[in-house]
């Protein structure tokens, strides 16, 4: 008795670590991933030089209000109000390309357990997103920190909420990357995933920003993933309805797993 | 060699374009998502116009004096239009990469080997769907927004300046942008590529702008196609940005450069 459970359990850690191997081929064989990853750096730690650069080079010009307003780090790292899009799509896209070109049919007739394929996924999106969006949050902080000295004011990672921020943003970057991936295996389709991910992401904070934040507003909007992840990594004065960072991290997490949960039980009853 | 049979080159041209239209109809509505996004269009447009709707009518006794005097209602309950786009504009570009994507573009151009005339029909089709449908659903979604607004809300009605030319804007807009998707399809023959630079374009850029200092970026903005396409969905004008027929000008002066590099292109290259 106990020498076949132990025997099942063993296969079945086998078959995990074999799922993963296989995920691992993938990723590191489609050559998509590492280009779309890069362009995301480039963007990000561009966009954050950029923006860092031209305050540096107007400091002067700009009027007191804009100087009381300045946070040096939440200046920096505005590109985290963009990029979740780029990994969320990421995301999406490491489901939905085997969906496009017929691979899942193989992958699904080698693993006939669908859940363990997916959750092969969601370890490689996780950890290669965490890894990466990490480095990019850090990099970007560092470089753009070093575009602000002499003129603006600027910190190092040393000074108090910096690593927070930093860390907090490549946190909310690889749970936008794993909602992305849940979405991409719900929508099984590349164009509704990315249009997915850019509407939840992108379009419906800015949509009901401007409605007086009241009752129904402070029970939802805050919710939204982007506001949550607003709260994970903003460093200055939040705006003041929004959630804090704690409820931020569990709210993304949340989130993660409810669509996770959809979209599992949706790949086991439908057709590859 | 007398008896042989003698062809007599394609089929005159009112007979291709006849026999053209109803093919692409026909590949229109034979794919499931074509009418699935299309109601799912709607039901953002009007779900958005309700829910906002009552959002600001619940709230406006909380609202700043400011807020209160920029009030827009026709575009408060337009707004969802800007759900629309994505819905709209990723099947501009499906109904172009899809067919690449299935390889079903070859059969199509060796039926029709007037490529040019396959695509701009098969864009006529699909502006015409699209504008009927975003104007009919626009005008539902204003009567469903502005059933909300009670007094002390103001609430617009379609006789007033600007407001009927606000909710027609919407069929308009989106179709525009359902054209500048299948035209971004044809030049990049990838679907992930087109809805990248499609929502690059309209989301990414603009977002980007705004977070620049100084007045260069400023200057800029009013131009982007998203932002100067929309102004036609608004009554009330804000700053500087472009009149709603300029705007619409150069959203469509956009669109026709892209679609004319994608008839160029789709000349010149393999399918």
């Amino acid at each position: 008795m106990c020498a076949v459970i132990e025997r099942r359990t063993a296969a079945r850690s086998a078959r995990l670590r074999a799922a993963v191997v296989a995920e691992w081929i993938k990723v590191r064989s489609l050559r998509s991933l590492p280009t779309a990853l890069l362009a995301a750096a480039v963007f990000s730690i561009g966009l954050a030089v950029l923006v860092c650069a031209s305050f540096h080079a107007r400091w002067d010009a700009l009027p007191a209000e804009r100087h009381r307003a300045f946070d040096p780090i939440d200046t920096n790292l505005g590109f985290l109000q963009i990029t979740p899009v780029f990994f969320a799509s990421l995301g999406a896209l490491v489901i939905t390309s085997e969906y496009g070109c017929g691979l899942i049919r193989g992958t699904f007739a080698a693993t006939p357990q669908r859940g363990l394929v997916i959750a092969a996924k969601a370890l490689l999106v996780g950890v290669i997103g965490w890894i990466a969006a990490t480095a990019i949050t850090c990099a970007a902080f560092l470089l753009g920190q070093g575009r602000l000295a002499g003129a603006a004011p600027h910190v190092g990672l040393g000074s108090p909420g910096a690593a927070r921020a930093v860390l907090g943003g490549g946190l909310y970057l690889t749970l936008a990357a794993l909602l992305g991936m849940f979405v991409g295996v719900l929508a099984r389709n590349t164009a509704v995933a990315v249009s997915g991910v850019f509407a939840i992401l992108l379009v419906l904070p800015t949509m009901v920003d401007n409605l007086p934040h009241k009752f129904l507003w402070r029970l939802t909007v805050p919710y939204l993933p982007s506001n949550l992840g607003l709260s994970v990594w903003h460093h200055g004065h939040l705006p003041p309805d929004l959630a804090r960072p704690g409820v931020g991290v569990l709210g993304l997490v949340a989130w993660v797993v409810a669509i996770a949960a959809l979209g599992t039980v949706r790949v086991r009853k439908r057709d590859a | 060699m007398s008896a042989s049979p003698t062809f007599t080159g394609s089929a005159p041209r009112g007979t291709r374009v006849r026999a053209t239209l109803r093919s692409e109809w026909i590949k229109l509505w034979s794919v499931r998502s074509v009418p699935v996004s299309l109601v799912a269009t709607a039901v953002a447009m009007l779900l958005g116009a309700w829910l906002l709707g009552a959002g600001y009518q619940s709230e406006w006794h909380e609202m700043a004096a400011s807020e209160r005097t920029s009030f827009d209602p026709t575009y408060a309950c337009l707004q969802s239009a800007n759900l629309a786009q994505l819905l709209i504009g990723a099947l501009g570009v499906l109904t172009v990469t899809g067919d690449y994507e299935t390889g079903l573009i070859r059969a199509t151009f060796t039926a029709t080997p007037q490529r040019g005339q396959v695509l701009a029909l098969r864009a006529a089709l699909f502006a015409t769907v699209v504008l009927l449908l975003g104007a009919t659903v626009s005008l539902a979604a204003f009567a469903v927004g502005q059933s909300q607004f009670t007094e002390p809300v103001p609430h617009a009605t379609l006789g007033q300046t600007g407001v009927l030319r606000a909710v027609l804007g919407v069929g308009l807009y989106l179709m525009l942008i359902a054209v500048f998707g299948m035209g971004l399809g044809v030049l990049t023959r990838s679907t992930t590529l087109a809805l990248t630079a499609l929502f690059g374009i309209l989301l990414i850029v603009p977002s980007v702008l705004t977070m620049l200092p100084g007045r260069g970026a400023e200057g800029i903005l009013p131009y982007l196609p998203a932002v100067a396409g929309s102004q036609v969905l608004h009554v009330v004008r804000s700053g500087n940005s472009l009149g709603p027929w300029q705007g619409t000008a150069l959203l469509a002066l956009y669109v026709a450069t892209t679609g004319a590099a994608a008839l160029v292109m789709l000349r010149r290259r393999d399918v």
